[in-house]
């Protein structure tokens, strides 16, 4: 069994843009579609004791995804490593996914009429590499692995660092994790 | 770039078409079957059938494929794809039912054929009114959707509609056919509707005091927020008005709380529609009112 998840490493993470704009280019998504925002949270706290962090946000790839079971086509499917994704061929724009997505991780393209979402780039790691994403940050923020394998690095990451997942209490399990420096919590 | 509503008014007045529909037809098959007065309330089959129709088709007019609509009847277990055959089926039975009563199909006599179909619209009726707020409901993300309580609204507000529906057609074909059992049906509405406030209020009271600060926020927005206006009219004009006008047995203006109510249930369907906020992950909101809208003159120039 293969288990796909992603780590975010907050404490790292500078905010400098260039997974969206890698996954934008590479995947060549429409001008006005973003799969990978990065999200600032702050500044908080007073002068001098100042705080901000980023949140690079992509498809949770959730164990429990609320966006396959509402699909009436079986568009919206997950991938037996984990992979949610969707078939655009069988799409038919209902927008059911995105409104049972917690996570804004989908959107329509005004164009086909069909949705959109991020795949971690399923045919680059399928072969062995990396999603766009974790290939060009510069500050290793971003890590990608196989938690169904006890010698991955992400595994052993996640498995000596604190770390959380974004709305857990809806019951989705989602499978990329942030690891936050202590202060961040909450 | 807001977040844009998802599902617009082609969704909310499907919402509004397919419960009146539901709720026509099932009081059209319970009345043959079970007051055995068909006649009276047989018109409802054809006007609640062409309302889940024209319903329907809002639906597929909404997706972002429509010629592809056809994939909703696949093999999937979803609540839509199960409410898609039930759609159909209910356009098909309620025609089918409708066509033995003008008297000129060579069926027409065949009484047990009917009261099949009287009773599959009756079963069909329900699950058409059920389904949507099943629907609604079972969207986790959609904070102020995501209640039991929903589908119960969405269901007597269903009945309500046909209900009145079904009193403003009563006596137009068969011409000047009246029965007592009209005003039996028409002392039930006040009762649905009077179900329906209390619903409607304990939602929001409940909504009001969540857990969670994104669904309070919505009911403070229906309560003294930006649908202020639509809410409290709902409430009055929509769901108390009715009621009265069913009380006092005014005829001043007549049929005139039928149609209230059913303004009543369209603009209910409005505002849950439009209630389908989501909670915002820390930073969202001020990411995306940075980047600009779609149609933006600088975007659209790359197309």
């Amino acid at each position: 069994m293969t288990r796909y998840a992603m780590i975010m490493d907050t404490r790292r993470c500078i905010g400098c843009h260039s997974c969206t704009v890698a996954c934008k280019v590479n995947n060549e998504l429409p001008v006005d579609m973003i799969y990978n925002p990065v999200y600032t949270e702050g500044p908080n706290g007073v002068f001098p004791n100042l705080h901000m962090t980023f949140y690079p946000l992509i498809c949770m790839h959730c164990e429990n995804p609320p966006c396959v079971g509402c699909c009436p086509t079986g568009a919206s499917q997950q991938s037996d490593d984990g992979i949610v994704w969707v078939d655009s061929r069988k799409c038919i724009g209902c927008k059911a996914c995105i409104q049972a997505c917690p996570y804004r991780a989908r959107q329509s393209n005004r164009k086909t009429g069909t949705v959109q979402k991020c795949d971690f780039c399923k045919d680059r790691v399928r072969e062995g590499l990396e999603p766009f994403c974790v290939e060009t940050c510069h500050q290793r923020a971003r890590f990608f692995g196989d938690l169904a394998d006890p010698k991955d690095a992400a595994l052993a990451l996640l498995n000596c660092t604190h770390s959380v997942q974004l709305l857990p209490e809806l019951n989705t399990n989602p499978q990329v994790y942030y690891i936050i420096s202590a202060g961040d919590e909450g | 770039m807001r977040e844009r509503h998802n599902w617009g008014w082609p969704i909310a007045c499907y919402l509004f078409l397919g419960g009146l529909g539901g709720g026509m037809i099932i009081v059209s098959g319970l009345a043959d079957l079970i007051l055995m007065k068909g006649e009276l309330f047989c018109l409802g089959g054809l006007v609640g059938g062409i309302a889940i129709a024209v319903g329907s088709s809002l639906l597929v007019f909404e997706l972002g494929r429509p010629l592809q609509f056809w994939r909703v009847f696949s093999t999937q277990r979803a609540i839509m794809t199960i409410g898609a055959w039930m759609l159909s089926l209910a356009i098909f039975t309620s025609f089918a039912y409708f066509s033995f009563w003008p008297g000129f199909f060579p069926w027409r006599d065949f009484t047990t054929l009917r009261h099949l179909f009287a009773g599959a619209n009756a079963v069909l009726g329900f699950g058409v009114c059920l389904y949507t707020g099943i629907l609604l409901g079972s969207l986790r993300a959609r904070t102020f959707w995501n209640t039991p309580i929903l589908p119960v609204l969405f269901l007597v507000s269903a009945l309500s509609t046909g209900i009145a529906a079904q009193s403003l057609l009563s006596g137009m074909w068969p011409a000047g056919l009246t029965h007592d059992r009209v005003v039996g049906l028409q002392a039930l509405d006040p009762v649905l509707v009077i179900f329906e406030v209390t619903i409607l209020f304990i939602y929001v009271l409940m909504m009001r005091f969540s857990s969670t600060s994104l669904a309070a926020r919505v009911a403070q927005r229906w309560l003294t927020g930006s649908r202020k206006w639509q809410f409290w009219g709902l409430v009055t004009v929509g769901l108390f008005a009715p009621v009265v006008l069913y009380v006092l047995h005014s005829d001043a203006v007549p049929s005139l709380a039928q149609a209230l109510i059913l303004l009543g249930g369209l603009v209910l369907r409005f505002l849950i529609v439009y209630a389908d906020d989501r909670t915002e992950l820390p930073g969202e909101g001020e990411y995306y009112a940075r980047l600009p809208e779609p149609e933006a003159p600088f975007l659209t120039a790359w197309e």
